[in-house]
Order: C-alpha cells, then sequence, then structure tokens
C-alpha cells in the first residue's frame, strides 16, 4: 500500500498542498481529481520523492520512500521525458539498461499491444502516440505500483479507448494504480476508488461502486457537488 | 463464446452500480437464451476486458451471481450458467416484471382506459417488426 500521511508542499508562500492522507492500495485503481491547479501533480511527485516535503511523509509497503523504491513504483509522467533523437527500440533499451525491474517481454507486448513502430524517432511522434510509448515504458517495469500523470490528456477518443482497455487487461492486474484524469467520464466503469483534491486538501474519497449503490450518483455527479458548491 | 453479445462500454450507465448492470445483462442473456443453460462464459479477467470495466468489478458481479445460483463455478473449472430450470424461469419472470413495471410507471400518469390501453400494447406487440 501506498501510504500518505499529513503531506504538506509549500512553493514559495503558495501552499501548495495543505494536510494530505490518503492510500492507494494494490489490486485498486485509484484515481485523483481535481481542478486545474488543486496539487494532483504535486502530490504524485511528492510520492515520488521528486519533490522534497514541508511536512509529513510517505510510506510504500510500510518502509518510508528511498531510492530503491523506484523498482518497484514505476511513474509515468505527463510527458514523454527521452530525448527526440531516440528511436522507441533505443528507450527499450535503455530501460533495460537502467532499470534491474525491466521486464523485455512483457515491453514487446505491450508495444504491440499499442501498435508501435520500434524504429520511429521520439521527435517524430505524435502526441497521442508519445503517450502510448510513455506508457509501455512505465508498464514494462514489473513494478508493483503505477502512478500515471494524465495519460488520457489531450489523446484522441479512440487512443483513449485504447490506453483505457490497459486499466481492465493482466497488465495491471494486482498491481496499484494512482492516476490523474481530468477525463473521468471515460474511466468511470475502470476505477475502484476516487480521492478529490481541492486548493490542497481532500475534499472527498469513496469507492464508486459504493456511491452508485448508496447515492445512485455517478463520480461526475460527486464532482459537480464537491467543485461547484 | 462470442464477444458480440455483449454490449461496448457505452451501454452502461454511470449512476447504478455496474456490478448490478453486469448481472443484469447476464440475466437477459439468459432469458432471451443467448446464453444457454450449461453454457460456459467468460472469465472474470475476460470479461473485464470485454466490458471495458474494472477486474475487481467483474469478480463482484460473479460472486453475485454464484450468490443467486445463476452461475456454477466448480473447483478450477470455467463457471457455467445454471441448469437449474425453475430458476431460469424465474429470471425470465424477473425481467418481465421488471419491464411491465416501468412501463406502466411512465404510462399511468397519461390515465387511458385500461382496455385501450391494453389494445394500443396488443397492436404494437403483435405488429410485425421493421425490416421483417
Amino acid at each position: 500500500m501506498i501510504r500518505v500521511e499529513h503531506v504538506r508542499k509549500r512553493f514559495g508562500r503558495k501552499q501548495v498542498l495543505r494536510d494530505i492522507s490518503m492510500e492507494a492500495r494494490r489490486g485498486e485503481i485509484t484515481c485523483l481529481v481535481g481542478t486545474n491547479g488543486s496539487g494532483k501533480s504535486t502530490l504524485l511527485r511528492a510520492i515520488m520523492g521528486l519533490t522534497p516535503l514541508s511536512g509529513g511523509r510517505v510510506e510504500v509497503d510500510g518502509a518510508a520512500f528511498h531510492h530503491g523504491m523506484y523498482e518497484k513504483v514505476a511513474f509515468i509522467p505527463d510527458t514523454l521525458t527521452m530525448p527526440p533523437g531516440m528511436t522507441v527500440r533505443a528507450c527499450m533499451t535503455f530501460m533495460q539498461d537502467f532499470y534491474r525491474s525491466w521486464e523485455a517481454a512483457r515491453g514487446e507486448e505491450l508495444l504491440a499491444f499499442f501498435k508501435l513502430d520500434p524504429a520511429s524517432r521520439v521527435g517524430s511522434l505524435s502526441k497521442g502516440t508519445a503517450a502510448k510509448l510513455n506508457l509501455v515504458l512505465g508498464l514494462g517495469l514489473n513494478a508493483d505500483y503505477v502512478l500515471m500523470d494524465e495519460p488520457f490528456s489531450g489523446i484522441d477518443l479512440f487512443s483513449r479507448e485504447h490506453i483505457a482497455s490497459v486499466f481492465a487487461s493482466e497488465l495491471i492486474e494486482d498491481r496499484g494504480v494512482l492516476f490523474t484524469t481530468h477525463e473521468i467520464q471515460d474511466v468511470e466503469h475502470l476505477i475502484d476508488k476516487v480521492v478529490m483534491l481541492d486548493q490542497g486538501v481532500i475534499a472527498k474519497e469513496f469507492y464508486c461502486e459504493d456511491i452508485r449503490q448508496r447515492e445512485g450518483k455517478s463520480v461526475l455527479d460527486v464532482m459537480r457537488e464537491v467543485y461547484q458548491a | 463464446m462470442q464477444a458480440g453479445i455483449f454490449p461496448p462500454i457505452a451501454a452502461f450507465n454511470n449512476r447504478d452500480p455496474v456490478y448490478l448492470q453486469v448481472v443484469r445483462h447476464f440475466k437477459e442473456l439468459i432469458a432471451t437464451g443467448r446464453l444457454e443453460a450449461g453454457q460456459t462464459i467468460p472469465s472474470r479477467r475476460e470479461l473485464a476486458a470485454l466490458l471495458q470495466i474494472n477486474p475487481n468489478t467483474a469478480q463482484k458481479a460473479y460472486k453475485e451471481m454464484e450468490e443467486q445460483r445463476l452461475i456454477i463455478t466448480e473447483g478450477n473449472s470455467p463457471s457455467r450458467v445454471t441448469h437449474d430450470a425453475q430458476l431460469l424461469g424465474a429470471i425470465r419472470a424477473e425481467l418481465v416484471r421488471e419491464a411491465v413495471e416501468a412501463f406502466v410507471a411512465t404510462i399511468r400518469p397519461i390515465q387511458l382506459p385500461t382496455d385501450e390501453l391494453v389494445e394500443i400494447v396488443r397492436a404494437a406487440y403483435e405488429a410485425p417488426k421493421e425490416g421483417e
């Protein structure tokens, strides 16, 4: 389990995360939602140790985050970080060299799943294709947890459906997934749990099936209540 | 098992529990004979991929159907539709009752005399379907 306890983050005078406590469990897909500037990306980066915390702590399976965790927790940022001159194949080789937990066979499977051409160069990829490569590189790691920042952003409908189908597949099974999105209506059926951030605090945290069962509401309905109140 | 009998993702609504919508869909498949008694159904993982739903939700739907004895899972073999004829009949009756209740709830505010309503229903029900 990824456990976030009383995490605070301040940039200068701006308090981006005020007092965040939440969990993301293995075998569950947790979705972090919030309006622009609500601190979603900052929280993901804070969990990954990519930005120093102003307070609080992050634990993965009971241990504080340390550099060895990068083998165990994969992070797929909202833009591809590979140099434009590299080919898709070279990116795969890079991952193989850099991570002990890289699974070459799974990487190939993912390349085929997304129909990516190993010979094409990173710089020539369309936005959607770059997003798919980003997913290949993140999901090819045999990590217990996967964090994704806006995996659907700016991507056409069919590519979005294609990416969403990964969530329902064995490529994700048994892992813990935590991701942010603005396209909640596309993935309501795919996620277990929603954590709503609002101005640096958690406004609401619930299981989707519970809220449908108890209140007959969609995730979007709850978002409207929280953010338009 | 052909994938075609399962609805595209858009057929599910976002306000009712997805697992119950899945159970209902299976009941419809059984009541209309598209799934037959004893027929093997997809694994939980296959169903999640097919319907593009959360694997935990697929699991919950199968658990519910097992509790309702709609499907039977023995050991490690794939789940099958029950052979229980009484139960299969009850599913059909349940779906008919639900559809009629929904229809009645919609039509009641219009306050038609029963005979007139029944006549309209009969005519519509017995009319040849378009394209036939």
